[in-house]
């Protein structure tokens, strides 16, 4: 039997051993937790999903992720960058994927896989970090504190604070998951959610990080963020460590997180957002981009493609749905030196083995004849996704209440 | 009594008012009838957003620990008594005009002497060094091996020789560095060195040279305090930089706009404040702009002399035009005052303070000592709002440890940048251009266990440990021990089964992760070992100086000493009821190994407390 999550029994860790610790065991036995054994959804039904976020950080270069391999104006403004017609990945009579995909490619013909083309905002940001942070907020233009994520949990669990419905595996917390309400649960390596010292100190300590009422504001959030350290860490910490799985998810640091991701899924932890990156910018190819894009996209694959059969073999793939996105695409022309520049529209991938997903290509691949200032006219708002993803795959109603304005989904679910 | 008491300083031997919970109230009559005023932990509510100066009467030890704690990196009793028995007016000088004092007497950074000019420029991968060797029989020096198994193998060696030699001494000028901070005497000159690493963020990620980076830190050192514009036009000529944001690929015929968009963006005006047609006219203007052995070149074949139109201003431009006019923009002055503001004070400021600041540094032309010095000076600096609300950054929390400890050198055992890159940060390696988004983002559950854990390896060094750890990364290990066992090189090397790690290994001319072990090795061997030891440090020994004899008066001292937000009653009394369950007894014995290990132990829970984190 799986360990399950025992902390210490805090006011926190008592409401959370009532979520979430008891359910393998099953609440058949204590009728009067049956009620809190699973999350429901607004409409009182059992919801399992997970969504599962992969960000693509530093600007994909989507023309040469998602390949028009019919079109001259490609192959004119990228004289020696450009994927070769019989190179690319055919996935319809226009349109194939990078060399590097041939995991996408798979899941792609299996029906698991759908391909958002040209998403983006009117009026784009060139920079990373304001780009970053609009797809973050989910306003872009807009001067909005909180994130899309965040917001999200704020709606759909208004009413008192839950722990760890936001998991994000990163260094620093993402803006995407930043809450009004809930507090997300951030690391980057499991391991690190440890207290060292013997017992006599863990005591004395656990009384030191005890929430008091402080007017330091930066006091208050570090006892915040102790209460949370305190009540989570060893669970996070053991599942991560007793997980065992025969799946390889490649030599990136994506597929380390999201190998975590797998192994917090399994071991019951109830997140029902995990927010991970592909970090450090990577994507950000000015510079002799073809060998370095080839293996970023290789990873990145390897990574998600892993992730997605752990959890097939987990029997958990009807529970989980995956969607990726980068900041902005790359400029149409390349560089002089064999790299792009800053661009803007780009495509978005959403995966799930659910069996719901509606698989395959949306939206109309962007115009290379009709530029804008050298770069790509988007097709699809990128909320329209983050509405599917929030309506059709978690099932929440009111996406514009999220989205602080109405996006129509793109039905990438059947519902 | 029972009120002030609480606002006061716990241990009476630290700090001026001299005054303690237990002890007489004539003391603070006599000394603190200023003080009455205004507390030392609490200032006048008036005091947010007012510019103007605090007088002598405001000043006191508390002030003066917060003045040390922010300019530099906190301090020992003795350093805080010493600006707190000056005028306000005179500690700002003292920290602010650092030049005064004795010439710079730390040593310079020590080379190990990896440079090989026939690995300059070095290739931008190892697919163009293989490339290179390809077309040309050879690559950095390295010759194709005819007739071999794997002919490029000695090139991909050579290649990775170049990567990792120069991490190790990178590694070794961050410690440099880092040693640096612990052991000045102008610490703002440091302070100001990792405000600007943070501003003008270069990671030798890309960068790939430590020569490059050790000049630009130099730049940092030397322009400190100095003016704005003209380190602003430095680091455009910086070689790091020039490298960093690709501005060796800024042709005319092609311009790169990473240099010109950074500048404006990060650099300069702010997001917002520009247009993209004015970036791109201003990557023009900056074409031809690169670095050739160290130096930096204008190659005038690939200079665009055109006609350029940047914020509203046409003419040929060149780069130093193009600097002039971004410090002629209103919006530079309120980019840079709000930034240096919220790396010192806080990080929300009001429009109006905002303003302020700006014409400050406007009227001064963007002299930055006499800004730093209005800053440090202020009233709101030493507000409630200021004071204690500061999240330290990892970098300043390790070098600020040491410093309060009193160490003469910093500690090398636990390794300085293995420490705070656990926490998010490492020297000459900020995540991206805009550097380290600084603030509450520094704290996660993650990083906050790993703070106090931290605070133990400081304490109690695993020296045996550590130096019996190979420090050789494992994959590389695993090589040695396979070819030790006999087995050829791609057996050897052969690891997972993902696409990925056939991509590596799919060439036949040479074996990737071979060449990636023999580079480590050779490289292990020519860079200068960094020296290890732990920190020298007896909190007995601090104690019975400080004439502490009992458990009460070792905590309410080393929570005094150590920490700039005071700890609840309640967790005082975990800490001394702690202490007394270690030792058996109030009283402290000096003779006792337990005493001191118990002070550490005790020392170590008061490290890991929340309100250590504050700045």
């Amino acid at each position: 039997m799986k360990k399950k999550f025992t902390a210490n029994m805090t006011r926190r860790g008592l409401l959370r051993s009532g979520f979430y610790g008891l359910g393998a065991v099953g609440a058949a036995g204590m009728p009067w937790l049956s009620g809190l054994t699973h999350a429901l959804d607004a409409a009182g039904n059992d919801n399992e999903r997970i969504l599962v976020v992969v960000e693509l950080s530093g600007g994909n270069d989507g023309l040469n992720t998602v390949v028009p391999f019919q079109n001259d104006h490609y192959y004119r403004l990228r004289p020696t960058l450009a994927i070769p017609k019989n190179e690319a990945l055919t996935i319809s009579d226009d349109i194939g994927f990078h060399p590097s995909l041939r995991a996408f490619e798979a899941l792609y013909k299996d029906g698991k896989m759908a391909v958002i083309h040209g998403c983006g905002y009117d009026n784009p940001s060139l920079s990373h970090f304001t780009s970053m942070s609009y797809w973050h907020t989910g306003v872009p233009n807009g001067g909005e504190p909180l994130g899309w994520a965040g917001r999200f949990m704020d709606a759909r669990w208004p009413e008192a604070e839950r722990e760890n419905l936001l998991l994000n595996i990163a260094d620093s917390q993402s803006l995407a998951v930043r809450s009004r309400l809930h507090t997300p649960l951030v690391f980057d390596n499991p391991a690190q959610l440890n207290r060292e010292g013997d017992e006599l100190q863990k005591q004395a300590y656990s009384q030191l990080v005890q929430n008091r009422e402080t007017g330091n504001g930066s006091l208050q959030f570090l006892q915040n963020v102790a209460e949370n350290a305190a009540s989570s860490s060893e669970f996070v910490r053991d599942a991560a460590a007793a997980y065992r799985t025969p799946v390889d998810y490649g030599i990136s640091g994506l597929g380390g997180d999201l190998r975590n991701v797998a192994a917090l899924i399994d071991a019951g932890i109830g997140s029902k957002v995990y927010y991970t990156s592909y970090r450090g910018n990577a994507f950000d190819t000015h510079v002799y981009q073809a060998d370095l894009h080839s293996r970023l996209l290789l990873y990145a694959a390897d990574a998600i493609n892993g992730f997605m059969r752990d959890i097939e073999r987990l029997g958990r793939g009807r529970e989980v749905a995956v969607m990726v996105f980068t900041e902005f695409g790359r400029r149409v022309e390349e560089n002089a030196s064999q790299g792009t520049d800053h661009g803007t529209a780009t495509p978005m991938f959403v995966f799930s083995g659910s069996g719901e997903i509606n698989g395959g290509l949306y939206g109309t691949h962007p115009s290379l004849g009709d530029l804008d200032d050298g770069n790509l006219r988007m097709t699809t708002d990128f909320r329209r996704v983050y509405a599917s993803m929030i309506q059709e795959w978690m099932q929440y109603p009111d996406s514009a209440k999220v989205l602080r304005s109405p996006h129509a989904p793109l039905t990438l679910f059947r519902v | 009594m029972k009120l002030l008491g609480r606002n006061l300083p716990r241990f009476a031997g630290l700090g001026v008012p001299r005054v303690a919970e237990c002890c007489v109230v004539a003391v603070l009559s006599l000394a603190a009838a200023p003080a009455m005023a205004s507390s030392p932990y609490t200032a006048p509510s008036s005091w947010v957003n007012d510019l103007s100066p605090v007088s002598e009467l405001d000043w006191n030890y508390e002030r003066a620990a917060h003045l040390l704690e922010r300019a530099g990196f906190g301090g020992t009793p003795e350093q805080i008594e010493h600006l707190a028995d000056m005028t306000p007016q005179q500690a700002v000088d003292h920290l602010v005009d650092f030049h005064a004092l004795d010439a710079d007497p730390l040593p310079d950074f020590e080379l190990s002497g990896l440079f090989d000019p026939a690995m300059d420029p070095f290739p931008n991968s190892r697919a163009e060094a293989v490339r290179q060797a390809r077309d040309n029989g050879e690559s950095m020096g390295a010759k194709v091996a005819h007739g071999e198994s794997r002919p490029i193998q000695p090139v991909v060696n050579k290649f990775f020789y170049g990567l990792r030699g120069n991490e190790m001494e990178a590694r070794r000028l961050a410690t440099w560095w880092a040693d640096r901070m612990v052991v000045t005497e102008r610490p703002l000159q440091e302070k100001m060195a990792l405000f600007w690493h943070g501003h003008f963020a270069t990671t030798d990620t890309k960068v790939r040279d430590h020569r490059k980076m050790l000049k630009q830190l130099n730049l940092f050192h030397e322009n400190a305090v100095g003016n704005f514009g003209e380190l602003l036009l430095a680091v455009t000529q910086d070689p790091a930089m020039l490298t960093f944001l690709d501005n060796a690929e800024n042709i005319k015929a092609h311009p790169n706009e990473n240099f010109g968009r950074e500048l404006m963006e990060l650099f300069s005006l702010g997001e917002g404040n520009y247009t993209e047609q004015d970036i791109r006219e201003a990557s023009r203007a900056f074409t031809g702009w690169t670095d050739e052995k160290l130096q930096f070149v204008i190659r005038e074949e690939d200079h665009d002399d055109g006609v350029k139109t940047v914020l509203g201003q046409t003419g040929n431009f060149d780069g130093e035009d193009i600097i002039e006019i971004l410090l002629q923009q209103e919006s530079t002055a309120e980019f840079m005052s709000a930034k240096l503001y919220r790396f010192f004070v806080r990080d929300t400021l009001s429009a109006d303070l905002q303003y302020q600041l700006a014409d400050v540094l406007r009227r001064n032309n963007y002299e930055l000592a006499p800004f730093l010095k209005t800053v440090f000076l202020s009233r709101d600096f030493y507000s409630n709002e200021s004071v204690a609300t500061q999240f330290k950054s990892p970098v300043q929390l390790m070098v600020s440890t040491y410093r309060k400890m009193g160490l003469q050198r910093m500690p090398t055992i636990p390794d300085f940048n293995a420490a705070t890159g656990n926490l998010g940060q490492r020297l000459l390696y900020p995540p991206n251009v805009a550097g380290w988004a600084g603030g509450s983002t520094w704290i996660t559950p993650a990083t906050l266990l790993q703070r106090g854990n931290l605070m133990r390896d400081v304490l109690f060094p695993d020296v045996e440990g550590f130096l019996a750890r190979d420090p050789m990364p494992g994959i590389y290990r695993r090589v040695e021990e396979r070819l030790a066992q006999g087995m050829n090189i791609t057996q050897a090397t052969t690891e997972g089964d993902s696409g990925a790690s056939m991509l590596a290994d799919s060439d036949e001319a040479y074996n990737t992760r071979y060449g990636a072990y023999m580079g480590y090795v050779v490289a292990s061997e020519t860079v200068i070992q960094i020296p290890r030891f732990p920190a020298d440090l007896s909190l007995s020994a601090m104690l019975r100086d400080a004439r502490v004899d009992d458990v009460s008066a070792a905590v309410a001292y080393l929570e005094t000493r150590f920490l700039r937000h005071p700890l609840s009653d309640s967790d005082m009394a975990v800490l001394e009821q702690f202490l007394r369950d270690e030792l058996g007894a109030d009283e402290l014995s000096w003779r006792s190994e337990e005493t001191e290990i118990a002070l550490k132990r005790v020392l170590h829970l008061l490290l890991s407390a929340p309100e250590y984190q504050l700045s």
